[in-house]
Parts: C-alpha cells; sequence; structure tokens
C-alpha cells in the first residue's frame, strides 16, 4: 500500500516537471543575457540574472499599455458573460416558455461553430457599426456566450425543486428566488465560467489583431507577437515580456483554484 | 470568403474594361475638380491628376508595414521626410508587426473596413494579392505618370512582374548569402578568404571542419524551402511551369527534375554523415549555433545582417570573425531569386488617395530614399544608381559585407528561370517543401521525398487554382 504511494507520487511528480519544465526555462531565460541562451548545453539556473529585460519589456515594448487593455478587455467580458449566463441559464432552467427547447438547442449550435467560420462576418458588422479602432470592438462580440448558458442551465437544475416550492411559499418571486437562492448556490459554476471567461479573452489573438490598428488599443497577446518580432539580441526581453503575460493568469489560478476544481466537477453528478 | 469575392470581381471587370484608356485618363482626372472624386476617374487605372484635384488637401493614407526595430526607425525617418516635402499628402504608418499577419489582416479588411492604402507585402504572396483584385497594378500609374524604370535594378523590376504586368513597387530587397566562422576556417586549416561556391565544396569544407573538430557541424541549415527555389535558379532549371507562372498562371510544380534531385541527395547526404544541423525554419537557431561554435557555417537571408552586426558589436560572441560569402549552388555564382516584399496600391479608395498612394510608394523606392533604407537596415536597394551615393558608399565601405548580396544579386543573366516562380499559394507549397526537408534530415530517402514532396505541392497548386477559377 505504501509502495503504491510512493509510486504514485513519484509518478505525479515526473510529470509535474515535464508540465512545468517551459514555464520555468522561460523564466530562466527572461534573465539570461541573449547570448547564453543559446548555450549548449542550456543554461538552467541563471547566475547573473538580469532584471532589466523585464523593465525594458515594459516600458520599451509598451507591455504595459497592453496589459491594461487587455486586463480591461477580459474584465469587462467576464462580468458581462457571468450577467447574460446566469440570466439564460437561469430561463432555460426555471421557466416554462413556447420554444424553449429549441430555443436552447440553437445556443449549444452556437458551440459547434468555431469562431474563425464566423470572423469575417462579425468584422463587417463592427466595422459597418464604426467601432474599428474602439473598446467595445474588442468586448462587445463576447458579452454572451453559449457555453456559459449551458454551465448555469445545469447548475440551476441542480437547485432542488423543493427549495423552489418553499421560497415560493415564502412570497418569493423569480427575480429574489434567482439573487438569493439559485445564484449562491451556484456559485462553484459561475466562479469558474468567469475564470474561463477571462482566461479566453486574455489569450485571444485574431480578434484583436484584425479589429484593431492602434498601440493605444493593443492587446497582450498582440503585443507579445510585437515584441517577439524584435531581434535576436533581445530574446531575452521577449522571454520577459512572456512572463509578464502570463503572470495575471497564474495569478487568478492559484487564488481560484479551488473553485475551478469544484466548478469542473460541480455538473458532473446530479445530486 | 464569398462576400469579398463579388466586389473584387467587379473592380477586376472594371480593371479589364478600363485597361486600354489609361492614355485618357490623364485629361479625366485633370477635369473633375468640382466633382465627387469616386466617380470621376475609373478604377482600375491610373487616376493621374487626383491629388492635385483633390478638395481635401492634404490626402490622408495609410502604410501598413511589417518592419521592427532599426527597420522600422528607417521607415519612419523616410516617411517624416515625405510628409515634410510633400504639403498635398500625408501618410501615416501603421505596424502589422509580422509579414503574416498584416496578409491575414489585408484579406479581413477586404471585407469591409478601413483599408490601408499601400500596404507592404512578402515576395511570395505576390500572386495572392494580384489574385484578390483589390490593387492597383503599379503597371499604371508607371505608365500613366510617365515613370522612368530604367534605374531599377532588372531583377528587382522582374521579379514583380507577372503577365508582363508590374503588380507593385519594389522596396526591400533581400538574398539569402552564405554566413561562416573565419576563425573556425583558421582552425580547420581552411582559408577563410575563399569560402565555398558550390555545393561540392560546401561539403567538403564542411567535412573538414568537422575532422579537424573546429566544430561540431559544419553546416547549421534550416529547413528551409529556399534551398529547392533558389538552387534550382541558380542551376537554370524552372520551379514551375507556364514560364514559373508568369507567362500564364502556374499549374504544376517542375522541380522533380534532376535539378531537385541532386539538391535533395546533397541534403540527405549532409544530413547521413552529420555534416549538417538542421535548425527549425522560424527563428534563429541557425545564427547561434554559429556563435556558439556548434556550426562553422550557415544560410541565411541577406537581411539578417545588421542584426547579426548589433550582436557582435556588444562583444557577446568574441570567438566569431564574421565572413559573409555569396551563395553557393549547384553550379559557381549562378542567378539567385530575389527575396523581400513590394508595396501594392490598394485600389477601390478614392482616386486621390490611389494616386497617393502611388506617389508615396514610388518615392520611397527612388535612388536618395533607397540608399538610405539600405544603409540603416541591411536590405539591398531597388535602384541601381543608389549605389553610388554617398549615404550607402559610406555604409558599404563602413561594411563590405552589405554589398555581397548587391553583388551575387546583380550578376549574370536575368533568365526566366532566376526570376523566380509565382504561385498563388505559394505559402502552401512552401510549408510542403519545409516538411519534406525536415523528413529529409530524419533519415528519409531523398528520392520518394522529392516524388511525395511534387504530388503535394502539385495538390496545393490545383486546390488553389479551382477556388480561383
Amino acid at each position: 500500500m505504501r509502495g503504491r504511494k510512493v509510486l504514485q507520487y513519484v509518478l505525479l511528480m515526473a510529470v509535474a516537471v515535464v508540465v512545468l519544465f517551459p514555464i520555468y526555462i522561460t523564466v530562466v531565460n527572461s534573465l539570461l543575457s541573449p547570448d547564453t541562451i543559446g548555450h549548449r548545453p542550456p543554461v538552467l539556473f541563471p547566475t547573473h540574472p538580469h532584471f532589466g529585460t523585464y523593465s525594458t519589456a515594459f516600458h520599451e515594448g509598451h507591455l504595459g499599455t497592453y496589459l491594461r487593455n487587455s486586463f480591461f478587455m477580459a474584465a469587462v467580458i467576464t462580468v458581462g458573460q457571468v450577467i447574460t449566463s446566469v440570466f439564460a441559464g437561469y430561463a432555460f432552467a426555471m421557466l416554462r416558455f413556447p420554444f424553449r427547447r429549441a430555443l436552447f438547442i440553437t445556443f449549444l449550435s452556437t458551440l459547434m461553430i468555431p469562431f474563425e467560420a464566423t470572423v469575417i462576418t462579425n468584422r463587417h458588422t463592427i466595422v459597418s457599426l464604426g467601432w474599428e479602432n474602439r473598446f467595445p470592438a474588442l468586448i462587445v462580440p463576447f458579452l454572451a456566450t453559449g457555453l456559459g448558458t449551458f454551465l448555469l442551465r445545469q447548475a440551476f437544475l441542480g437547485v432542488p425543486r423543493d427549495l423552489h416550492d418553499a421560497a415560493r411559499m415564502d412570497g418569493y418571486g423569480h427575480w429574489r428566488f434567482m439573487a438569493r437562492v439559485a445564484v449562491p448556490l451556484a456559485r462553484p459554476t459561475i466562479a469558474a465560467l468567469a475564470i474561463f471567461s477571462f482566461l479566453g479573452a486574455w489569450n485571444q489573438y485574431l480578434w484583436p489583431l484584425l479589429v484593431t490598428d492602434t498601440d493605444r488599443l493593443r492587446t497582450v497577446q498582440v503585443g507579445l507577437r510585437q515584441l517577439e518580432g524584435t531581434s535576436i539580441q533581445q530574446i531575452n526581453v521577449t522571454f520577459a515580456g512572456t512572463v509578464l503575460a502570463a503572470l495575471p493568469i497564474f495569478a487568478l489560478l492559484i487564488i481560484f483554484q479551488r473553485q475551478l476544481v469544484r466548478g469542473l466537477t460541480a455538473g458532473a453528478v446530479k445530486g | 470568403m464569398r462576400k469579398w469575392i463579388v466586389p473584387a470581381l467587379c473592380a477586376g471587370l472594371l480593371a479589364a474594361a478600363c485597361s486600354g484608356g489609361s492614355s485618357s485618363s490623364h485629361t479625366t482626372g485633370g477635369q473633375g475638380t468640382a466633382a465627387p472624386p469616386t466617380t470621376k476617374v475609373a478604377k482600375g487605372a491610373c487616376p493621374v491628376g487626383a491629388v492635385v484635384a483633390s478638395a481635401q488637401k492634404p490626402v490622408q493614407i495609410t502604410m501598413w508595414h511589417s518592419m521592427t526595430q532599426a527597420n522600422l526607425q528607417t521607415l519612419t525617418k523616410l516617411t517624416d521626410q515625405f510628409n515634410s516635402t510633400h504639403s498635398d499628402i500625408h501618410v501615416n504608418l501603421v505596424n502589422q508587426t509580422s509579414y503574416e499577419d498584416t496578409l491575414t489582416k489585408y484579406k479581413a479588411v477586404l471585407a469591409g473596413g478601413q483599408r490601408p492604402d499601400v500596404v507592404q507585402i512578402q515576395d511570395v504572396d505576390q500572386q495572392l494579392v494580384i489574385d484578390s483584385r483589390s490593387t492597383l497594378p503599379a503597371q499604371d500609374c508607371i505608365t500613366g505618370e510617365h515613370v522612368d524604370t530604367s534605374d531599377f535594378v532588372p531583377k528587382a523590376l522582374s521579379y514583380y512582374t507577372v503577365q508582363g504586368t508590374l503588380s507593385s513597387i519594389p522596396f526591400a530587397l533581400s538574398n539569402p548569402v552564405l554566413y561562416y566562422n573565419k576563425a573556425a576556417f583558421t582552425k580547420a586549416g581552411l582559408d577563410p578568404n575563399t569560402p565555398p561556391a558550390t555545393l561540392d565544396e560546401l561539403r567538403a569544407d564542411a567535412q573538414k571542419i568537422v575532422q579537424t573538430g573546429a566544430a561540431k557541424f559544419g553546416l547549421a541549415l534550416k529547413d528551409d524551402p529556399w534551398h529547392l527555389e533558389e538552387w534550382s535558379a541558380m542551376a537554370g532549371s524552372l520551379y514551375a511551369n507556364n514560364g514559373n507562372g508568369r507567362t500564364a498562371r502556374a499549374t504544376a510544380v517542375e522541380f522533380g527534375g534532376p535539378v531537385g534531385q541532386q539538391v535533395y541527395a546533397w541534403l540527405a547526404g549532409m544530413a547521413r554523415d552529420k555534416l549538417a544541423e538542421s535548425t527549425p525554419f522560424t527563428g534563429f537557431d541557425n545564427l547561434l549555433a554559429i556563435g556558439n561554435n556548434v556550426a562553422a557555417m550557415t544560410i541565411d537571408t541577406s537581411a539578417a545582417l545588421g542584426t547579426i552586426f548589433a550582436v557582435l558589436a556588444t562583444g557577446q560572441y568574441k570567438n566569431v570573425t564574421l565572413g559573409v560569402a555569396p551563395l553557393p549552388g549547384p553550379v559557381a555564382a549562378g542567378p539567385t531569386i530575389p527575396a523581400g516584399s513590394s508595396l501594392f496600391v490598394v485600389a477601390q479608395t478614392s482616386p486621390a488617395r490611389q494616386e497617393a498612394a502611388f506617389t508615396f510608394a514610388e518615392w520611397l523606392s527612388e535612388p536618395p530614399q533607397q540608399a538610405v533604407w539600405a544603409a540603416g537596415t541591411g536590405y539591398m536597394p531597388v535602384r541601381t544608381s543608389a549605389v553610388s551615393l554617398p549615404a550607402l558608399q559610406q555604409a558599404w565601405t563602413a561594411r563590405p559585407e552589405l554589398r555581397v548580396a548587391y553583388d551575387q544579386l546583380t550578376r549574370g543573366a536575368n533568365t526566366v528561370a532566376a526570376q523566380g516562380p509565382v504561385i498563388g499559394d505559394m505559402e502552401g507549397v512552401r510549408t510542403a517543401a519545409e516538411n519534406a526537408e525536415t523528413t529529409l534530415f530524419h533519415g528519409a530517402d531523398p528520392v520518394s521525398t522529392l516524388k511525395q514532396l511534387v504530388s503535394s505541392a502539385n495538390s496545393v497548386i490545383s486546390d488553389y487554382n479551382s477556388r480561383v477559377g
């Protein structure tokens, strides 16, 4: 029994090393001088770290601006997706109305269409609204999501019917029941959705590239590409930029790890 | 896709209908002082006089480019100079960071939105942009504005000429060259001043370098589709049919012949005998290999020179004494295909913007600007007289290595083979070639690999051609 546990941990650690190594080497490379990065065998520990790469990436690479833009965009998208998903999910779970099933399937079908297939049409819409090079272009198309609606519908279906009846007896309408009972019960799902939304928005590349032209509005992933396009003598700055772009995501994962795991399993077993 | 094909087709039809009347457009454009400019000058023909006739001045135009670092600084400097000397026109530069992103975005705006007026397009995407029918052929305005092209580097002009029409203005010109470490050559007992000129010599030198232990590998080689393209050209062999796609649309590749077989056998031999190390197509692992003494030679674009000098100037690689030599080939000193990028003038904007765009693109290609551009970036000038201007003379005297690519490109005859292929989905063909080279370096048989490459390249081509119609 004990031996098996040891084996399990050794195996897990081996996998952890494989997973973490690219992240580790990115951090190391961001602290090396450009010529040591290409060394063979590779340098695995920075004995003379250069921390200046971070300020170069932040200031000269404009990552400061890009991070701010990405953060604003991702935050608004997250809040928007949570709100719309809660409303839509609640309606599909709790309300009876005509064509409910058909509508729900329509919502679901949006999950099957890859974003790339609609990108030209979406861009056309944004342009005809005159939103090119403005924040709404980055945000508005992502304020509602089929996935979020689906997740929250499942979560709300898990709310016991008895609770609903009891609340009705106490004079709660749908609004109050949703706000005071259903949403608090669905919190793990909402947290998971929020993190997924934030991650998705943060990592966007193609869309921000297509609807913005100016440095003022550029997001961090597009900015990173620009940093990468610079040159060999500053390859360490590219690594520093990558670390900077990943930091908010790391922070988010560490803070919300529990909700994330709980949220992933929340809909799995009905009970 | 379908959305932008319709307007694009219309423009194409108009262009065909109006191309005969390009001489009369001179008067048409001049008269339209008060009339709305969009209807007066036919789309597709050069709107001569439209800037002067424009009610709004300066005419605001946008250029999409993909330049970074020193290249961006030089381009910005030139653009500022243009703006201050041309009161009628104001150019705004927009950096789209890379050729790939610029092209992606350009394709997206064809569906609607703010189009650029000038767009910098990578050499191999020429046919694709022509097929989008969204640009004004540079030829129209070269003819309409009576621009003398005799001073252009002939190969720069011929590369961007498809079916007799100049598609765009050549702008940034580069060529593959051989980079080598003279110190490693000396250590291997080779003369550092006689670099290899043929593939056989390259192999012999690599052997000596490996045997003497001057470096682990003789050559660091990218999995680069360039090898097949350039070496076919140097041996005088066509890459694609229909005159490399220049007399009519290419329908099949032709590199499966003796030259291609020789190139693939050579590559496979270098890999098998551990004389060459394979490095990824993107990135600069091959250059780092020289810096770290893993290899003594590599093949890369001459446009990397500026960066290489900057890196060497930091004193990080004291073991390297840089040598730059013409690209070795199946035959010595064969003619090479130009590479780089050109400037397309975007159609379907107002005539004034189109003329302003052409004016700016043409101005950038003039000798004084090309001298500054070449000196500041490491690209070659697209004009022959730029070479004798002080700005470039000084740069080339200080760094004779910068001349190598220019001398290589301008030597020898301008054969159809050396003009290089134009293929609609050249990116697709290149990806196939890149993958083929990667498998070669993993020990695949060169004969069957080349055969497979020919058939996959042909299906990429026929697939594209059937879509374009």
